[in-house]
């Protein structure tokens, strides 16, 4: 038993070093003092002031912060409908072939994602002229596109384990079906609409490979800025910009399990 | 518990001019090929307390959601008040539904969850304030306004549901499986509770359970469902002491099930041959049927005697053996095994303390009864 529990702790911390190890030595080193990314010359804040002088990243930053912003407010609405219809409208043909289509977006190779809507869009505009130039428009799009179907998968779970009685409830006490909604529904479901909103809003702020494909000039976004620096070598402000990022995406994620799990509690 | 919401003497469903309240007209549900409510039709009347009695799948959650307008009859209609209910919504019928699972709001507190219905009328806050007040006051929930349901006992969360079910004062209140969460002795205590709100304010309750002692103890009549058919409708006493068919005979209370044939059948008695005993089975009272028809006599436990002497009767009894007997304290139960094999079960109250020589296991005894003690079953 005893060695059993060892072995066991073991794996764990391994699993665990593994995970971790790159993430905290980038955190480190974004303190390094040296300008040479390999060698620690003591600890230091300077590369954060750098960062902040940096007026490209600081515009890149910027743009990321309102396409997340954008493209996890509309991901919200879309997906929340998307999983009232699926949960609640009873069982419809092709119901289960829409929900499982719902879920390719999230396994879908990103490249595949990026190369179709690039295509989208340049046929789009050749014909009806809209959108007329990738940029922030094209990057919301493409955005909302995938974070949707991870809003509704979180939303329709929600949904589901929902005592659909207490809508009844509602409505037998005289309430419309849109007063059931903003009254009954809304507010059950209101934690897993925050963090659903939360995800979409990292998922859109870390995304590389789509932005890639669909942005234009003037309008990279912070991940595609720090990967063209990297590509022309690691410079230490990109360590500071990375913890930085990471600090935030963390925090998205540990607020969004927090109110999922609290949720869930009182739901018992 | 013997408390009845109407008088004896006020029963509308015996009268031919009474008018009824809620008429159920061949109403069939089918959820795809599968019928869960078949061709029924009932009348129910005002200020009744009607209990649908079913075991599950029996249809009766069904009849009732379709009363509270939640689902659609595929075929049929239902009459509230002389107003047709075909494609009325739920939220615009004049029926309110307490539900299984009470499905209180749980992000109101209990003040606001009892007040939702007059919100959605417009009523003005003052009356809301006052109405609210008054209905907590009659489920004596007063002092727990700011609480959550989360912060309530099982017992207090059924009074907020009754609460928020009886606020719009509905003309029909519909209730599934009211005290089906409560655990018993609280289940009897509301029992009571419940039948003096409905009588206080005399709306008309349709109490969906599975509990047939509760139906018994809440009801003035009682619909017996299976398989999505009412079997029998009838006022407990009525159904406990004549059951239409084996079904209601079976289902409500334990009974002794003895199969016969009918040897003479005249306008006074009959006789019935039955494999399980030696002696005819002698009753006092004609019956509608065939010579020759096989049919069934029902016996209730206690309706039966048991002695070691040979009953000095020419019929109506049978000789066995005490197989078990189960000391209840109130009275015993016997399972006594017939010369046929046939399980006889018989209860008996235990009315002299300290009895010197009872009836013990695996003596010969005699099962006996009166001539109308039975019922004589052709379905």
């Amino acid at each position: 038993m005893q060695k059993t529990g060892f072995f066991m702790r073991f794996i764990t911390v391994l699993g665990f070093v593994f995970l971790y190890a790159p993430i905290l030595s980038l955190v480190i080193y974004s303190f390094n003092e040296s300008r040479l990314v390999t060698v620690w010359g003591g600890f230091s804040t300077k590369w954060y002031g750098e960062l902040l002088k940096d007026p490209q990243i600081l515009s890149a930053a910027w743009i990321s912060l309102k396409i997340a912003f954008t493209s996890a407010s509309i991901a919200l609405v879309l997906g929340t409908l998307t999983a009232l219809v699926l949960v609640r409208f009873g069982r419809f043909r092709l119901r289960e072939l829409l929900n499982g289509m719902i879920t390719a977006p999230l396994v879908m190779p990103e490249v595949i994602t990026g190369l179709s809507l690039l295509l989208l869009f340049v046929v789009m505009e050749s014909w009806l002229g809209w959108p007329s130039q990738r940029g922030f428009t094209t990057i919301v799009i493409a955005h909302t596109t995938f974070c949707m179907a991870f809003v509704a998968v979180i939303i329709e779970s929600r949904l589901s384990d929902m005592d659909e009685s207490i809508e009844e409830a509602a409505g037998d006490l005289g309430a419309r079906p849109v007063r059931v909604f903003f009254d009954i529904t809304l507010p059950t479901i209101a934690p897993a609409l925050v963090s659903a909103w939360l995800l979409a809003f990292t998922l859109s702020l870390d995304d590389l490979v789509i932005a890639s494909f669909v942005s234009g000039p003037g309008s990279s976004t912070l991940p595609m800025v720090v990967f063209s620096k990297v590509r022309l070598g690691v410079s230490p402000d990109v360590n500071a910009l990375a913890t930085i990022m990471i600090g935030a995406i963390g925090l998205g994620v540990v607020i969004a399990t927090i109110l999922l799990l609290r949720q869930e509690k009182r739901a018992e | 518990m013997t408390s009845k919401p109407c008088p004896a003497t006020d029963r509308p469903w015996q009268s031919e001019s009474a008018k009824p309240f809620i008429r159920i007209r061949n109403v069939t549900k089918k959820f795809g090929p599968v019928a869960a409510v078949d061709d029924v039709s009932l009348d129910i009347y005002k200020g009744e307390l009607f209990c649908l009695l079913g075991g599950s799948g029996s249809g009766k959650s069904t009849l009732l959601r379709m009363l509270a307008g939640f689902e659609e009859p595929t075929a049929g209609s239902i009459e509230i008040d002389g107003q047709d209910m075909a494609h009325v919504p739920a939220y615009e019928r004049p029926t309110n539904m307490m539900f299984q699972s009470y499905a209180l709001f749980p992000h109101m507190s209990v003040e606001r969850n009892v007040a939702y219905g007059l919100y959605r009328d417009n009523v003005a806050k003052g009356e809301i304030k006052q109405r609210v007040a008054d209905m907590l006051d009659l489920v004596q929930l007063s002092g727990y306004e700011r609480r959550k349901p989360n912060q309530l006992s099982g017992g207090q969360r059924q009074r907020v549901a009754l609460a928020r079910a009886l606020i719009k004062r509905p003309k029909l209140l519909l209730l599934d499986e009211p005290l089906g969460a409560l655990d018993k002795k609280l289940r009897e205590e509301t029992q009571f509770e419940l039948v003096t709100i409905q009588e206080t304010l005399g709306v008309t309750f349709i109490v969906v359970t599975h509990d047939q002692e509760e139906a018994m103890t809440l009801s003035t009549r009682i619909g017996v469902m299976n398989n999505g058919r009412i079997e029998q409708v009838g006022e407990p006493r009525e159904i406990y002491e004549f059951p239409g068919n084996r079904f209601v005979a079976d289902f409500i209370g334990s009974v002794n099930m003895f199969e016969g044939v009918v040897t003479e059948n005249e306008a006074d008695f009959v006789r019935i041959k039955s494999k399980d005993g030696d002696c005819d089975i002698y009753v006092s009272h004609g019956v509608g049927c065939a010579p020759n028809q096989k049919l069934w006599y029902a016996l209730r436990p206690e309706k039966m005697e048991i002695s070691r002497e040979r009953p000095d009767q020419k019929e109506n009894f049978f000789e066995g053996i005490v197989e078990d007997i189960a000391y209840m304290g109130n009275q015993s139960a016997y399972r006594i095994r017939l010369k046929s094999g046939k399980i006889v079960r018989l209860t008996r109250t235990n009315r002299d303390r300290g009895e010197e020589t009872p009836i013990t296991w695996d003596e010969t005894v005699f099962v006996s009864w009166g001539p109308s003690a039975g019922v004589v079953l052709i379905a």
